[in-house]
């Protein structure tokens, strides 16, 4: 090993020597200690505040009652591929109902609630009207893919609600409210008319002006839409590095005196410099089963919008969000509501309950099953990129012209200078 | 493709999945749409010698069903058991269940269904993507049947798969090519036996049964009533030798009595060389013959006389005593079985048994059409039985080959095959019959002297016998090395097989070779009319629970107690 250290360069040896003899114990000793600390007072506050609660499970029992009821489960997959020529683009919001006590054929649906197949570049078979998207660069590539997956996911949750569904709980895979901040850019293009009446029926009686076509506004239309369920939803986040929680509760325990203001800022600073967020904080003081009350809580920051919609940015309903530790090796999951729970052990009784029927992974079955159905293989998505190449490499070969045909061998081969294309040294080829 | 000539729409049940080879594919199956053993059928492209490519029907018999659900993870599985949790109380899901078939190609057929389909060999994988069907009842029928290939074909049961479909096999190839039953105690190697055989009355061959345990008198106690144009017969033996073949008296006697040195082998030679045996004579007869004579030349040796002690001067009194001595323990055991099979008789008193006849005179009485001739063997001991099968099928064959017309050709059972074609590593060798079936299970093709071998223990079979067996019903086999057994003997046998085997249930096997030509899993017909009702199924509890003393023993009991009286109040005992 030493000789092979030796051989090396002087960077490899030391950095290698300096992680195994010195990998700075004091720094990491630090962080130990302060988490530690900070998750000792903050438990403190959240039992001063009598937020932490034990939330029973019993499955066999449990079961054996609820079976009666219908539960759903929503989530969205989308498979998207930038290509020089051509962006594929497919989305869909899934579900899955199921009456456990029902008969077998009736007792489950997987149901495709909204489903979109398209290409980004073509106006024709587009979800934005092009008219209004001036430029076509990646980064608003991604964020066009990713107001998409947000609407669609609010938009199968809101048919549900506008098909007056009779079900005890629908859990959404993810957050029930997103920061909608990025979205608020200039001229972020808008929804094509018929896909908001496509995907948002309840639309379909108003007139529609372009301003309501704007994703901000769709989404905030369907989460107010949401809000006036009959039945219970809760958007379920398994991996956060949020800490809207933490900051939330540091405000209200400032808020009743609790803490000072200089203490609380210092927090503040020091949960952002030691990069702490609530699951990692949370695991610290919750056990297997426990839960901490939801706090209302404020998602959008408007004064962080841009231009005309800060103002909109505060109508968005406030969400309340709580943590459910559901084993002892997992971190909590965050659960989102736009109403304040009204049978709070009841609902995380029943959340527990479905995640506990996966015993490692704790996080509930239904949203896990409506995960691998909705996802968009990549196997399908590399098919479908695939015929779209293969046209585009069509149309060159028929213009006979070799630079065409370089070019466009090119631009579906990843296009022309690549980092995989350097050249190789100091090894044989086998 | 398939439309225009098939009798019934086939069912779509799957699609072809993933690597396809020629030998087998895999493919996804619509929920409960097909099992286990079923046959079905794959559309199909093949080049052909000529550069042309052909579409065909690829048949194959599904081997293994694999079930999965992606959506319901192992975990679940673990909550489930841990908490006595109900899956169908929770949001689990139960309808996502996916069924993946293993098949193994039959061969191909030309895309039409008729008649005349015979199986090809295939050349080419099918196509993923493929569309797999659930071809209808008698479209399948008529592959099954066309397959065989036969002129007289005769019904065994049905698909095991599919009891809509009956399977028949070829009468012709099993009369003429020899058929190996196995399968263990209690799997339906009597059902399928009797079963043939009903089928090959109907056609009036004649049939021979060696029955070691009166497993088909219940044929003949029906005989009148089932089949009034035959005529059954229930022979008892006659322990004879042909005049020409001393050795088998030889080895009787060898086996039977003690065992003897050199000097008294010569002196036993020497008896058998000397005294004269008649074809037909009663082997006890005979005995008691060699045993006066054996008396007789020790006594003069000891009077130290040379009368009639030509060529064996040397030998001693005391040995001329001790072959006489074996003779007498042979005699005995023969007279012994003679009485214990006499005794079983005697339980079946409606029954007509008959002596054999000489087989060798009196062929014509054992075999000829429309009879079934069942020799009765119970209560003989596996040399003196093996040597009067060897005697009986060695005369009937050597009639058959002398092809003088004296008896027609015939169809033997040879139940209980281990004890009469036993293994050389059973150190049983020396068993006459096993030469004798040998020559018919490889000349009796020629001859019109066809073989069933049924036995529950084939590795204890003579492995030549069992090479010229053509094809084969197994049945039920647990024992592991049975099972090594049928896979060294049988052709097409695979891995699949093995497993299927120790699974089965009463009366289901695999019929292979060449009397169906294709390998099927089949549920075989039960005649429930041919059963010996008054054998029975061992019912010894209930024998114990109504058991009652018989007279004699009653008494005997009765005795010993007063004796034992008597004895306690005996104040002289012993020492």
């Amino acid at each position: 090993m030493n000789q092979l250290i030796g051989n090396n360069s002087s960077l490899f040896s030391n950095f290698i020597k300096n992680s195994i003899k010195a990998p700075s114990p004091k720094v990491q000793q630090n962080f130990m200690k302060v988490t530690a600390e900070l998750a000792e007072v903050i438990k403190k506050i959240c039992e001063n505040e009598k937020l932490i609660f034990d939330v029973n499970y019993e499955g066999k029992k449990y079961w054996e009652i609820e079976k009666k009821h219908r539960f759903a489960f929503v989530d969205g997959g989308a498979y998207s591929s930038f290509l020089s020529s051509s962006a594929p683009f497919a989305i869909r919001a899934n579900t899955y109902i199921v009456k456990p006590d029902e008969l077998l054929e009736k007792r489950e649906l997987f149901r495709e609630t909204v489903k979109f197949v398209g290409n980004l570049y073509d106006p024709e078979k587009n979800l934005y009207d092009l008219d209004e998207d001036p430029y076509e660069d990646n980064q608003l590539l991604t964020k066009k893919k990713d107001a998409a997956r947000i609407t669609f996911e609010t938009a199968a949750v809101a048919r549900h609600v506008y098909e007056n569904e009779k079900f005890e709980y629908l859990l959404l895979h993810g957050p029930l409210q997103t920061p909608i901040m990025p979205f608020s850019g200039p001229e972020f293009p808008l929804f094509k008319k018929e896909v908001i009446k496509y995907i948002l029926p309840f639309f379909k009686k108003q007139e529609i002006s372009d301003q309501d076509r704007h994703f901000i506004n769709v989404y905030l239309n369907s989460i107010k839409y949401i809000k006036k369920a009959k039945f219970n939803i809760f958007g379920i986040v398994e991996k956060t590095g949020s800490t809207i929680y933490l900051r939330n509760l540091l405000y209200l325990a400032k808020r009743k005196g609790l803490i000072d203001e200089v203490s609380y800022n210092k927090t503040i600073s020091l949960i952002k410099r030691y990069k702490i967020n609530d699951a990692s904080l949370f695991e610290l003081i919750l056990s297997d089963c426990q839960a901490l009350k939801p706090l209302e809580v404020e998602k959008q920051i408007p004064s962080k919008a841009w231009g005309d919609w800060e103002e909109q940015m505060n109508n968005f309903p406030k969400v309340f969000i709580g943590y459910l530790r559901t084993n002892k090796h997992q971190s909590p999951i965050r659960i989102e509501s736009l109403n304040n729970p009204k049978r709070l052990h009841k609902d995380y009784e029943y959340i527990l309950a479905t995640s506990k029927l996966l015993p490692n992974y704790g996080f509930p079955a239904g949203l896990d099953v409506i995960d691998k159905a909705a996802r968009i293989h990549s196997w399908l998505g590399k098919a479908a990129k695939g015929y779209y190449q293969k046209y585009y490499l069509n149309l060159a070969l028929k213009s006979k012209d070799p630079t065409t045909i370089i070019s466009a061998l090119k631009s579906i081969s990843d296009g022309g200078r690549k980092f995989r294309n350097r050249p190789k040294a100091g090894r044989l080829a086998r | 493709m398939l439309s225009e000539k098939i009798t019934e729409p086939w069912t779509s049940i799957g699609t072809i999945l993933g690597q396809p080879v020629i030998d087998s594919y895999t493919f996804y199956l619509k929920k409960y749409k097909a099992k286990k053993g079923d046959i079905v059928a794959a559309e199909a492209k093949l080049p052909t010698g000529e550069g042309k490519v052909i579409d065909v029907i690829v048949w194959g018999r599904i081997t293994e069903i694999m079930s999965s659900n992606d959506f319901l993870p192992n975990e679940a599985t673990k909550e489930l058991t841990e908490e006595n949790i109900n899956i169908q109380d929770t949001i689990l899901p139960l309808t996502k269940n996916d069924s993946i078939c293993v098949v193994t190609n039959l061969g191909y057929t030309k895309n039409q269904v008729g008649e005349k389909m015979i199986l090809l060999p295939i050349n080419y994988p099918v196509a993923p993507g493929g569309t797999i069907k659930y071809p209808a009842k008698k479209d399948l029928a008529s592959l099954l049947n066309s397959e065989m290939n036969s002129k007289n074909p005769i019904l065994i049961g049905n698909l095991v798969a599919r009891e809509d479909i009956n399977v028949f096999v070829s009468a012709d190839n099993m009369v003429s090519r020899h058929v190996l039953v196995i399968g263990m105690t209690g799997s339906g190697k009597s059902v399928a036996t009797r079963r043939l055989m009903r089928e090959l009355m109907q056609k009036n061959y004649p049939i021979l049964i060696i029955d070691p345990h009166g497993d088909y008198l219940g044929i003949v106690k029906q005989a009148k009533k089932l089949f009034p144009n035959h005529v059954i017969k229930l022979f008892y033996p006659k322990i004879s030798a042909p005049a020409n073949n001393k050795e088998v008296i030889f080895a009787l006697i060898e086996k039977l009595g003690k065992k003897l040195t050199d000097p008294q082998f010569d002196f036993l030679n020497w008896l058998l060389d000397n005294i004269p045996y008649e074809s037909g004579q009663s082997l006890t007869d005979y005995i008691n013959i060699l045993i006066q004579r054996a008396n007789t030349a020790a006594a003069n040796k000891r009077n130290k006389s040379t009368s009639g002690l030509n060529g064996i001067g040397n030998t001693g009194a005391t040995t001329m005593g001790v072959v006489a001595r074996s003779l007498r323990v042979v005699q005995s055991k023969l007279k012994q079985m003679e009485k214990d099979n006499r005794e079983n008789m005697e339980k079946f008193p409606h029954l007509k048994f008959e002596e054999l006849p000489d087989s060798y005179s009196q062929p014509e009485n054992i075999i000829t059409k429309s009879q079934v001739s069942i020799l009765y063997l119970k209560g003989y001991q596996s040399l003196p039985s093996s040597t009067i099968v060897s005697i009986l099928l060695e005369n009937l064959f050597s009639h058959r080959s002398a092809g003088n017309k004296t008896i027609p050709p015939f169809f033997t059972i040879v139940e209980e095959a281990q004890n009469f074609i036993p293994s050389r590593t059973e150190g049983q060798d020396g068993y006459p019959s096993v030469e004798t079936i040998k020559k018919i299970s490889t000349e009796g093709r020629k001859f019109g002297v066809g073989l069933m071998i049924v036995t529950q223990r084939p590795y204890k079979l003579d492995e030549t016998v069992c090479s010229q067996m053509n094809s084969y019903i197994i049945l039920r086999l647990k024992n592991e090395r049975d099972q090594r057994f049928v896979k060294n003997t049988m052709e097409n046998w695979d891995d699949e097989v093995a497993r299927q085997l120790p699974n089965f249930a009463n009366g289901q096997g695999i019929v292979s070779g060449q009397i169906t030509n294709l390998p099927l899993t089949v549920k075989i017909k039960f005649d429930a009319d041919l059963v010996n009702s008054d054998l029975g199924d061992e019912d010894f509890i209930n024998d114990v629970q109504n058991w009652k003393d018989s007279e004699k023993t009653s008494k005997k009991k009765g005795f010993y107690k007063k004796f034992e009286k008597i004895f306690q109040s005996d104040q002289r005992k012993p020492n």
